[in-house]
């Protein structure tokens, strides 16, 4: 097996993740990802599975172990593409604004966020997902489906390391979700990207991860062969 | 466990609004009669009261305020003489003033309520932002006034400067309380990305709050405009030096009629408000209502324009 070095991977030790000391959601999570792996996290909700992808971001401290993000706790600007449960468009803005601010994250300085290749690559993303004709339209007259296209636009242009999904593939239609899923699972693999990902659907969840964990009490338990996840509607 | 439901609790939980807005009712009630020490006999002469000075000194408004002035002679052609009456000069200032004034509060107040929001600035930043906006908050305008119209001398630039720094504090409050609306998911991702300072606050948040910045800097102007007539009883400029100078002689009814002229250019005021903020609508199509609905409750509003097809 070929050791990765600290600054490629993604790790979680002796995690204890909640809002509060006293109320803590899951604990004991000891978590190594390696370049071009895909996760996903399957669980009842309100266990903790948000939480989870939030303390990877880094929008929440853990209460208990260490978090390493290529390196670093909290990573690098532009190293982490967050598609939140709620997408967290801009709705006044336009679909190009959206676009544009993971760009910039991912391709710019924080004091000067201007450069011509952000325009580039927001263009190819926004193309990707097929809402070229929509380039100007604030986010406010986009359907459902179409606002969440444009959330994982909005994170490929980034061209993070490491995604973090939370249920980014809800709300679409089999078609759009076919081509939005493969175009998600191509970077990953093509960029050795990592990703996170939060999926209430089991089989499909299996579909595109590599590694499956299931989220049961306060434990996180990984899914290998001959363990069957509690409360799972697999046939056959 | 379950909890068991007791008679008293749910008569409280049914009950628990009416009777907070009653108690708060009948606390202000008795407050009221221990401030005005038990002598509501002169509430009950008040209608009296008003209909005589309404009578004898308000009414008919007398209109001689928008003939031009004798001095200097107007050059306007006869149907626009008007534009040489006190009211229409002292609304323009004061409208100028205002304007100005909404223009650069909005802008130096904008970083300020940054600083002061609580959910993207820590507590050591926003603490001492929100005393500094309290702090120009806390004199009103009036007195600001006063303080230039010494520092300056009277005129409009002393209502500039009065009403700018006045707005810095107040538009300062309304723009960090709708910063702090702002959806978590949205600052969510602009941190995970790694956003500085100055992209998230003008890339995330301000497009964002737009529609609220929008109406508030709106009703900022409406409100300035609204004290300009208050400042310029200080001699810092305006409609409000004409109305000084006639409260002083006594002439009410020139006055009644510069207060329904400045009611008028509110109600415009109010008017553009909802026509700028119809394009940050969520809905589509946003029904205009003719404009005397203004003065009408919205729901009355809504259903007078049903009947209509």
């Amino acid at each position: 097996m070929v050791e990765v070095a600290e600054n490629d991977i993604v790790q979680g030790h002796d995690l204890a993740i909640g809002y509060a000391k006293d109320d803590v959601l899951l604990s004991g999570i000891n978590l190594t990802l390696k370049p071009g792996e895909i996760v996903a996290i399957n669980g009842a909700s309100g266990i903790g599975k948000t939480t989870l992808l939030r303390t990877f971001a880094g929008l929440l401290d853990p209460i208990k172990g260490q978090v390493n993000i290529f390196g670093k706790p909290k990573g690098n600007r532009g190293e982490i593409g967050y598609i939140p449960q709620r997408l967290g468009l801009i709705r006044h803005a336009s679909v190009n604004h959206n676009v544009m601010l993971g760009a910039k994250a991912g391709h710019t300085s924080a004091w000067f966020p201007f450069s011509r290749v952000c325009k580039i690559h927001a263009l190819e993303a926004i193309e990707s997902v097929g809402l070229k004709h929509k380039l100007r339209t604030p986010i406010r007259k986009l359907s459902g489906g179409q606002q969440r296209r444009v959330a994982v636009a909005r994170t490929l242009a980034q061209k993070p390391r490491l995604i973090l999904a939370d249920e980014f593939l809800a709300e679409l239609d089999e078609e759009t979700l076919n081509i939005v899923m493969q175009k998600v699972l191509t970077y990953v693999k093509e960029n050795n990207a990592i990703m996170i990902l939060v999926e209430h659907d089991f089989e499909r969840a299996m579909q595109m991860a590599d590694r499956l964990f299931t989220a049961v009490g306060d434990k996180l338990i990984e899914i290998g062969e001959g363990i069957v996840p509690p409360n799972s509607t697999i046939v056959g | 466990m379950e909890e068991k439901p007791t008679p008293l609790l749910d008569v409280w939980y049914q009950w628990r609004y009416p009777m907070i807005f009653l108690t708060l009712f009948v606390l202000a009630v008795g407050v009221t009669n221990s401030t005005i020490e038990g002598n509501w006999q002169k509430l009950f002469d008040s209608p009296r009261n008003i209909q005589t000075f309404f009578s004898e000194s308000l009414w008919p408004p007398d209109w001689s305020v928008v003939d031009p002035q004798a001095y200097p002679v107007c050059e306007k052609p006869e149907a626009f003489d008007f534009m040489c009456s006190t009211a229409w000069i002292g609304t323009l200032e004061t409208l100028k003033i205002a304007f100005v004034a909404t223009v650069f509060g909005m802008i130096i107040s904008y970083p300020i309520s940054i600083l002061a929001a609580e959910n993207i600035s820590p507590g050591w930043v926003s603490y001492p932002a929100r005393i500094f906006l309290a702090a120009f908050r806390s004199l009103p305008s009036i007195l600001w006034a006063i303080l230039f119209v010494i520092m300056v001398g009277l005129g409009p630039m002393a209502g500039i400067l009065a009403m700018t720094l006045y707005t810095v504090g107040y538009l300062g409050k309304l723009q960090y309380e709708a910063i702090e609306g702002v959806a978590k998911p949205q600052l969510d991702a602009s941190r995970a990305m790694g956003h500085g300072w100055l992209e998230r606050s003008f890339g995330v948040i301000l497009p964002e709050s737009a529609n609220n910045l929008i109406s508030q800097a709106i009703f900022m102007f409406e409100y300035n405009f609204r004290h300009g007539t208050v400042i310029g009883i200080v001699g810092a400029g305006g409609i409000g030096y004409y109305i000084n100078l006639y409260l002083k002689f006594l002439q009410y009814d020139k006055v009644f009629a510069y207060v329904i002229i400045i009611f008028i250019v509110v109600i415009v005021i109010d008017l553009l408000s909802k026509f700028v903020r119809s394009f940050f609508r969520d809905d589509k199509k946003m029904r205009k209502h003719p404009w005397w609905t203004i003065v009408l409750p919205s729901g009355l509003t809504i259903k007078l324009m049903k009947k209509k097809p």
